[in-house]
């Protein structure tokens, strides 16, 4: 992959799409699209329907209506070869060695068989993974088992690809390896769709997001426009004493030394400064911002219990 | 691609399957043991021909009384028999020991018990008192007779063979009905043999939730065919290593082996047997295979998938339990239910059809029956599959399959 793909024609189109299990509506309403070259953010609560439309974009599932396209026609299995999948439900043939397991992908890939093990030989250096070519996948660590999926997932050199819940079950040095990978991907070009409850790594990667909130879009745009969209200015602060009570700000977050405060319309910093210095709270550190995406998810969603959304009983 | 990827799921399916010490350990231990069997066969064959060899001549010296006057003295002489005077005694002397036996032939020997009374040898070899007595009055009458051909006639030894007709061209009989048959035979084994594997295939890909991974690279048709096909070539190998000591028994040790000298030129080829054979073998592995495939694609793991390999299995047997309707009375109620219910009809139609009993029409519509539920059996296994196997850890509904189809 040579140039980024960077266009105004968009990659993934989803428009009005709506998905029932049976009496369930899953997704009412539900439209975006995602630019090539992009990396976009996929949020919403536990239940959703995240995984449901992927796997509905991905023709896993049939939807009841609306249009979800990949390169302007919906996908098939055939266009595998430009696809890059990591599902939230993952594994590999376990009762087969890694290099056996990484050639089968790479040739359903469309790799020759001597391409497929080569790339493979190479990551799993790369992934100081070199000596368990010939060890059955059972054999390994589940850390060791992450990072040989991650490798069947990029391995086509793909054009889209699609991260449900990239991180979980990772522990600390795979998930700094995928996002290395996602930043390589990235930078190759390709488009990145995440599904993620990890708000620093979309504010870190993302370069727009979707909230689906009860089947529809709750906000949409680029990751600054949905800060600004959810609120006004945070401050932080390094401070001891208490905090009074004001009309300019509401206390959101409180530790022993530390505070954030959302501001409460158009109110200048300095003001709400010297407020707090006036009623003898000590500063030793003050900064003002967006909120962050954590902030705006737990005020989007802080009203449903995590995993009680209707379309429970249909999976994510 | 799809071409391409149906080689690759084949060439996967096949290679880690051979890989395995596991496969080699299980399909060689029944070669292994056959030729065991063998092996032991011919010792004992051996050691009881030597044993036959040196009793060949050992004569059984018996006292015998003649109510008949049937038996020929120079013969029960040469049998080693010597008439006894009194039976109460004969019986008191063989009690004693100091006989061996005693046979009390009665006057009408055709209606009456011949009595043998003899010192126990145990249950194998106490057979030998009336084989010799019922051979020194079979050599006596012989000698009454006096010709040879009448006494082959007697005896009923002579040549007969049997030519019949069915619509007015002549009928194969059992020579006939082998090669057909040979079909049912090729259905069992592979249903036996791959059912379960079959079964459970398409479980690992849901145990292993590998699932997503496949249907987003391979489409569902491709990888159930390239399954089938795999564990055919699978099945096929096994068969030949099964078979390999049989041949190697058959032609180098069938004298030991006690096996008859089967005369394949006799065996009797009706091309539209075969056809129809051929056919409803390929019928029914496909309704079996599809069926097998549909219920691994909604069962959540191996253990409870098994319990539907239980059922399938029954199905193929229970036609076996009116074999005998099926041979003497195939217009039966019963046996026409085999015939036309989709389970039951492989065997029931092989069986048939290698017996001369199904006819074209018949055979026209078990034929077509299995291979249209077959078809769409297959069909409802990919979607089964397709929509099924993301729901890895549940047993999923026929209902909620189809929601997910049609969204």
């Amino acid at each position: 992959m040579a140039a980024p793909r960077h266009g105004a024609e968009p990659l993934v189109q989803i428009s009005n799409f709506r998905m029932d299990f049976g009496r369930t509506t899953v997704i009412r309403d539900l439209s975006f699209d995602i630019n090539r070259g992009e990396t976009f953010g996929f949020l919403g609560s536990n239940g959703s329907g995240k995984t449901t439309t992927i796997r509905a974009l991905l023709g896993i599932y049939q939807a009841t209506a609306g249009v979800l396209h990949i390169n302007g026609r919906p996908f098939t299995p055939e266009d595998g070869a430009t696809l890059g999948y990591l599902p939230e439900e993952r594994g590999l043939y376990k009762k087969e060695t890694v290099i056996d397991v990484m050639t089968y992908f790479g040739r359903l890939k469309g790799l020759s068989k001597a391409a497929a093990a080569h790339w493979s030989r190479e990551y799993l250096e790369r992934v100081a993974l070199g000596d368990k070519a010939k060890v059955r996948l059972d054999k390994l660590s589940g850390g060791q088992q992450q990072k040989v999926q991650l490798g069947v997932t990029i391995m086509n050199d793909p054009e889209l690809l699609i991260l449900d819940e990239p991180t979980k079950g990772f522990d600390p040095v795979n998930r700094k390896l995928l996002m290395d990978i996602i930043e390589d991907q990235k930078r190759a070009g390709a488009t990145v769709l995440m599904v993620t409850h990890q708000m620093e790594e979309v504010e870190r990667l993302c370069d727009r997001v979707v909230l689906l909130k009860n089947g529809v879009v709750e906000a949409y745009g680029t990751v600054e426009a949905v800060q600004d969209q959810y609120g006004g200015t945070v401050v932080r602060l390094q401070c001891s004493g208490e905090i009074p009570a004001s009309r300019h700000y509401t206390v959101t977050r409180r530790g022993s030394s530390y505070a954030e405060l959302t501001v409460s319309g158009p109110v200048d910093e300095a003001v709400i400064l010297r407020e707090l210095m006036d009623a003898g709270v000590t500063v030793r550190g003050f900064t003002a911002g967006r909120p962050s995406l954590d902030d705006i998810f737990v005020a989007v969603y802080g009203d449903q219990n995590a995993g009680d959304t209707a379309d429970t009983a249909a999976g994510e | 691609m799809a071409r391409h990827n149906l080689g690759t799921v084949i060439s996967f399916e096949v290679t880690r399957t051979f890989k395995k010490k596991q496969f080699w350990l299980t399909t060689l231990l029944v070669p292994v043991v056959l030729g065991i069997v063998i092996a032991l066969v011919v010792i004992s064959n051996n050691s009881t021909a030597s044993m036959v060899d040196s009793q060949k001549d050992a004569v059984l010296t018996f006292t015998y009384s003649d109510a008949s006057g049937h038996i020929d003295p120079t013969i029960a002489s040469a049998f080693g028999g010597t008439v006894a005077g009194d039976g109460a005694q004969a019986i008191a002397d063989v009690k004693s020991g100091k006989s061996a036996a005693y046979f009390a032939y009665p006057a009408q020997p055709a209606t009456e018990a011949t009595m043998v009374y003899g010192a126990d040898l145990g249950i194998f070899d106490n057979g030998k008192y009336s084989s010799i007595a019922t051979g020194l009055m079979v050599a006596s009458a012989q000698a009454e007779i006096n010709d040879q051909t009448l006494t082959a006639l007697a005896k009923g030894s002579f040549p007969v063979d049997s030519i019949t007709y069915k619509d007015g061209a002549e009928s194969g009989g059992v020579l006939g009905a082998l090669a057909p048959l040979l079909f049912l035979l090729i259905f069992y084994v592979v249903i036996v043999m791959l059912g379960n594997q079959m079964l459970t295939s398409t479980l690992e890909e849901k145990e292993n939730r590998v699932t997503e991974m496949i249907l987003t690279t391979l489409n569902p048709t491709t990888l159930i065919t390239g399954k089938i096909i795999s564990l055919f070539i699978i099945g096929l190998v096994q068969m030949i290593v099964f078979i390999l000591p049989v041949l190697i028994g058959y032609l180098f040790f069938r004298t030991a082996l006690s096996l008859p000298d089967v005369d394949l030129s006799q065996l009797i080829v009706n091309p539209g047997q075969m056809v129809v054979g051929a056919l409803l073998l390929i019928g029914g592995f496909t309704l079996f295979m599809g069926t097998l495939v549909a219920a691994g694609a909604i069962m959540p793991t191996a253990k409870e998938a098994s319990q539907v390999f239980g059922i399938m299995m029954a199905l193929v047997f229970v036609p076996l339990y009116a074999a005998s309707l099926v041979v003497s009375d195939p217009s039966a109620p019963i046996v026409q239910i085999f015939t036309y219910f989709p389970y039951s009809a492989p065997v029931t139609a092989m069986l048939r059809n290698g017996l001369g009993s199904l006819s074209p029409v018949e055979a026209g519509i078990v034929i077509a029956e299995l291979f249209i539920l077959g078809g769409i059996v297959l069909r409802l296994a990919v979607q089964l599959f397709r929509y099924g196997s993301v729901e890895y850890s549940k047993k999923v509904s026929l209902r909620t399959v189809f929601a997910r189809s049609r969204g």
